[in-house]
């Protein structure tokens, strides 16, 4: 793909890229199948019981399929009292920077889409963008619980985006550098897991909050708020809301191998193994270790969501800027 | 026609769309989904100018942060966004005075920016943008830099002072 990247701009090239974009969209979904297949699984062993097992052989290996299917086929229901333009412009803004995010992160070293310079501020500032469908949703929607959720992912999205690139800093300032590639260049020798454990502390309780999954679920708090922002959405525009956030968690897990656990490089003496296998061996183990949240945790009240942003992880990201900048100066 | 001026015209739609929009939607919360395309039409032509860190960060400030406090504002300030009574105001003369007013500004504009003069092109900026930016800023521009700091830090102190003030039941429990 490198080639392609850097030859003249033509219509051979957008064919080429569109298809590709394609693949990776059809790749995509195909994670989020079997991701929801997996963390119900994952979620129903930790809590003694089987999941899902009749549909697609004992293992339920077309459960997912048959959800969407049914999903797809269900009537669309729009409240009379709802913003109709907004509630139907709501999904399509809440999703599409989520694949747009995806273009940034690069795979291994040949299987990427682009070379931002960037590319770290990028995935961010496209992702708040989803924020804006969120809230809308919530609006249009005409309803109380669904505004209140809404409300909440805002808050919480904004307020957790700042430890979050905070703490990503740390990780810049070692790389010397904003573009993905870069930075993963950089720990051909220590991963950044090892040389920022703070932040990445910092980063992975943040990034859970981002995806607004369990323990930060309050967008979406089930038992307090009917189902939060997407309460009124049924039928495929609910999948939208959904899919969205599914693809978040591919991008948020690929992002944080990327960041944190050096990416496509391989373990000492390892290195007969492809980049490739590395990078979804990692990638794995964060989506796993998300799963585990989710069935471990329970939910944190409002009040402490937002204390634990602002006067926890804030100032330890701050600090941890600071000592990297202090061990940066002084031993590289 | 090369790709690039398609783009630039698509992208310069897109923003003056999104303004021209703004203006003639009533809903408070519409005008801002308005807002935010005019503000990504803007992001994009940075991305032509080869500015990608602006546009990035244009996309982060503005459609990101600044959108969603707006639409905070709007949500918890005003029951009912809707601003139907809205009549356009003042007769023919108003209105004629008004769009002699907006074409003077265009041509001024446009005269304005038609010998305008760049000086060196500054291509060789957009190889390494942010950290450019970057050098710029802490070599030759530290004290605005500064300066730009500690206003911001006053401006949010006088928020806290003046959100404090209104909540003092608040304070008591």
């Amino acid at each position: 793909m490198e080639q392609w990247l850097e030859s003249a701009p033509g219509w051979t090239n957008v064919a080429v890229f569109f298809g590709l974009g394609a693949l990776l969209l059809l790749v995509v979904l195909g994670f989020v199948t079997y991701a929801i297949l997996a963390e119900r699984k994952v979620m129903g062993f930790m809590q003694g019981r089987i999941g899902p097992n009749q549909v697609g052989g004992r293992l339920g290996l077309l459960q997912t399929v048959a959800d969407v299917l049914k999903l797809l086929l269900k009537e669309d229901t729009i409240p009379k009292a709802a913003d109709r333009p907004l509630y139907v412009l709501a999904p399509i803004i809440a999703f599409t920077p989520s694949f747009m995010v995806l273009a940034a992160l690069p795979f291994t070293d040949a299987f990427r889409f682009a070379d931002i310079g960037v590319g770290l501020l990028y995935y961010i500032a496209v992702s708040g963008l989803t924020t804006i469908g969120v809230v809308t949703g919530g609006w249009a929607s005409n309803n109380k619980y669904a505004l209140l959720g809404g409300m909440r992912a805002a808050a919480q999205m904004i307020s957790y985006e700042i430890p979050l690139v905070m703490s990503a800093l740390g990780v810049v300032l070692l790389a010397g550098s904003m573009n993905l590639v870069d930075i993963v260049t950089a720990q051909d020798n220590v991963w950044f897991i090892f040389a920022q454990p703070l932040a990445f502390l910092i980063f992975f309780i943040a990034a859970v909050a981002e995806l607004n999954r369990v323990p930060f679920d309050l967008p979406e708090a089930e038992s307090e708020l009917v189902s939060g922002f997407h309460v009124e959405y049924s039928g495929f525009r609910w999948a939208f809301f959904m899919l969205a956030e599914y693809v978040y968690l591919f991008a948020m897990a690929a992002l944080i191998t990327i960041l944190f656990l050096g990416g496509w490089h391989p373990v000492a003496f390892l290195g007969w193994i492809p980049g490739s296998v590395w990078f979804a061996l990692k990638f794995c183990a964060i989506v796993y270790v998300l799963i585990w949240f989710r069935a471990t945790f329970p939910r944190v009240r409002a009040d402490q969501l937002m204390e634990f942003a602002w006067k926890v992880l804030l100032p330890l990201s701050l600090v941890n800027i600071v000592l990297t900048a202090v061990i940066k100066s002084l031993f590289f | 026609m090369s790709g690039t001026d398609i783009a630039f015209f698509l992208l310069a739609l897109a923003a003056i769309a999104g303004g021209v929009t703004m203006l003639q939607l009533t809903n408070v919360v519409h005008m801002v989904i308005a807002l935010v395309m005019t503000f990504l039409g803007i992001a994009g032509l940075y991305v032509l100018l080869s500015a990608e860190f602006v546009a990035v960060v244009q996309v982060l400030i503005y459609s990101g942060a600044i959108t969603i406090i707006m639409l905070f504002a709007i949500m918890l300030t005003r029951h009912h966004a809707d601003d139907k009574e809205r009549q356009t105001t003042g007769g023919v003369w108003h209105r004629a005075v008004a769009a002699i007013s907006v074409l003077a500004f265009g041509l001024a504009v446009y005269f304005g920016i038609r010998r305008l003069d760049f000086g060196a092109d500054g291509s060789a900026l957009a190889a390494d943008n942010a950290r450019e930016i970057g050098k710029w800023l802490y070599s030759y521009y530290t004290i605005p830099f500064e300066i730009v700091s500690v206003i911001l830090l006053v401006a949010l102190i006088g928020a806290i002072v003046l959100a404090k003030k209104d909540g003092k039941g608040a304070e008591d429990k």
